[in-house]
């Protein structure tokens, strides 16, 4: 008996091996939750390559993989905007061939060509969200529509954001009129003024998700990426989601090629696959972000709306100090 | 022979000593070297000696912060000690099985993880959470109380968190205390406050100045605490280390103040010892 499990053993360690020399692989690290796993099987089974799938919770872990990895080890990734600048200048990302990804076209041209890579050069956007004002109609009649509304006296303790200084401080900064990325120190000292008489109406700052203290009904008031303001209303249908008036903050992630990819041909159909129309549209439906690619989204922000009065998170050097010191000021 | 005994201490005592060296000195080193240098605008380092990081913790801003985990800190360890002693001195008059199995069902809660255990308290505390709605629902109070997302929160997390670390050192002093003095005491007209307050604290106290340093020290660095159950509305040392290594994407800084942190935890121990508290005794559990 022993020697059949012994041959049977020794039968399966060849088999893997084997398969592990024939079979085409893509080595994929994207955010958790991001893709539904049917997509991947789909592309598994429609080109024969294997997803070997990682995850990050952020771009900074991203980071560290990348740069603490062998040569080699990823070919797919999806850093946010800012990341695809810092990644493109330490060379840690390669130049993308365009015309083997043709499914391109099917993306949005308001999309293309962002400050953090133009012409897109290294990246293409694989899906977008922005910052928006959730409101949970039962219990609030007002009329919210931007941040200044926010600093009603009857909100007291009843507002959740986002836990995440660059677009708490953003926010303020538009509230004042002032640019998302100001590093103007009489421009900080105004936003750290707002943030204080915003205090007192704050409940919570959460990272994870803001969208249980909605579902929980914590709190009626939320600043949060539309995602989960989008999950949170499949919750419940009463919460309204507003793009404020000042403005919002924008965030991109990024289909992007390692630089020293083994896998370079799979990587290409891989992206060119998610690029369809009809798996971006599957993707959309399971995690609510905004799909770069032109089709119908259940969502009531307008492709259009979204860059006219939006701005992204920029790199701000050695500044993010100051950032920094006023966001311990605030607590 | 006795050359053999030398060797087998030694190979007995190599894994503690590889252990030790390797996840505790190096990364001590590596902190403290990291402690001095530059960060580059992009969260890089910048291999330049500097003792800028220090001076940046010199403001007015981190220094609040110190005092407002300080208070934190020193009032979790008032309520683990207002809480230990009592136990400790009711078990130390009930039989050895007693003691033992109530001294387990302390270590218990570590079996979960701490942050799981965490988030159980939100399902209590929260709005519509048990507490509130018990209390509702009886008509004891007709609006929900905040009791959480506030410091009361923290204190509360912080306290359940900690509160074994206080009770092991206290007991394991309060037990050993020799009965025979006590009743010599007793004997002579001692009041119980008497005894109290001239035997039993002198006796305990290394193992009250223990607990508070294990108790003392995470609270004011268990920023997950203070995230979950604080709302990220208060900022505790922890949090400030954790933005710089995460956020503020600043290793250089978040390095000096942990070495801070260590410093501080030295010097308590310093005016432990100058107090007359015996270093050995803080390990004796």
């Amino acid at each position: 008996m022993k020697k059949y499990i012994m041959l049977l053993m020794i039968l399966i360690l060849f088999t893997g091996c084997n398969n592990k020399d024939n079979k085409q692989i893509v080595n994929v690290l994207n955010w958790s939750s991001y893709i539904p796993d049917e997509v991947i099987d789909d592309f598994e089974k429609e080109y024969n390559i294997k997803v070997n799938y990682g995850t990050y919770s952020s771009n900074e872990e991203l980071l560290a993989k990348i740069t603490s990895s062998k040569k080699g080890t990823y070919d797919v990734i999806f850093p946010s905007d800012y990341m695809v600048e810092l990644m493109k200048s330490r060379g840690l990302i390669q130049k993308i061939d365009k015309y083997r990804l043709p499914n391109r076209l099917n993306l949005n041209k308001i999309f293309l060509n962002q400050p953090y890579d133009y012409n897109n050069e290294y990246s293409y956007p694989f899906l977008s969200t922005i910052v928006v004002i959730a409101v949970n109609k039962d219990n609030i009649k007002d009329n919210i529509r931007g941040y200044n509304d926010l600093l009603n006296k009857k909100y007291k303790n009843n507002i959740v954001l986002i836990e995440d200084q660059r677009i708490v401080i953003g926010m303020s900064l538009l509230a004042n009129r002032y640019s998302m990325n100001e590093t103007n120190e009489d421009s900080l000292t105004k936003a750290k003024e707002w943030l204080l008489e915003l205090k007192n109406n704050i409940k919570a700052y959460d990272s994870d998700s803001p969208k249980t203290f909605f579902i929980t009904e914590e709190t009626d008031i939320g600043i949060m990426w539309n995602a989960e303001a989008e999950i949170a209303k499949q919750e419940n249908p009463n919460i309204e989601i507003i793009d404020p008036i000042e403005g919002h903050a924008i965030s991109t992630d990024n289909y992007c090629i390692v630089d020293g990819s083994k896998n370079i041909d799979n990587a290409y159909l891989f992206i060119n696959y998610l690029l369809r129309n009809e798996v971006s549209k599957k993707i959309v439906e399971e995690y609510p972000y905004i799909s770069p690619n032109n089709i119908i989204q259940e969502s009531n922000i307008e492709p259009e709306n979204i860059f006219k009065n939006g701005y992204y998170v920029k790199n701000i050097g050695e500044h993010i100090t100051s950032y920094d010191r006023l966001w311990a000021d605030i607590k | 022979m006795k050359s053999n005994n030398k060797v087998f201490k030694y190979i007995f005592l190599s894994p503690v000593v590889i252990y030790s060296i390797i996840l505790i000195l190096l990364p001590l080193i590596y902190i403290l070297f990291l402690s001095f240098c530059k960060s580059d605008s992009y969260g890089g380092v910048i291999y330049n000696f500097t003792l800028s990081n220090y001076l940046t913790i010199i403001n007015t801003t981190y220094i609040k912060i110190l005092l407002k985990s300080s208070l934190i800190g020193i009032l979790t360890t008032f309520i683990c000690i207002c809480i230990s002693y009592p136990f400790a001195l009711i078990l130390r008059e009930k039989k050895e099985e007693v003691r033992n199995l109530m001294t387990k069902l302390v270590m218990i809660p570590f079996l979960t993880n701490s942050l799981i255990r965490t988030y159980g308290w939100i399902v209590l505390l929260r709005k519509n959470g048990v507490i509130n709605n018990t209390l509702l629902g009886t008509n004891i109070i007709t609006k929900p109380l905040e009791l959480m997302y506030n410091n009361f929160g923290i204190i509360i997390g912080m306290t359940y968190t900690l509160l074994p670390f206080m009770i092991l050192p206290v007991c394991s002093a309060v037990f050993k205390i020799d009965n025979n003095i006590i009743e010599a005491a007793r004997d002579l007209g001692a009041k119980p406050l008497q005894i109290f307050k001239n035997i039993i604290i002198p006796e305990t106290i290394s193992g009250v100045f223990n607990g508070s340093l294990m108790v003392f020290m995470p609270a004011i660095g268990y920023f997950f605490i203070s995230d979950i159950l604080g709302g990220g509305k208060v900022m505790i040392i922890g949090n400030l280390i954790k933005n710089q290594f995460l956020t503020a994407r600043n290793w250089p800084l978040g390095s000096a103040i942990s070495i801070f942190l260590i410093i501080v935890t030295f010097l308590l121990v310093r005016v432990y010892q100058k107090t007359g508290g015996k270093l050995d005794d803080l390990g004796g559990m």
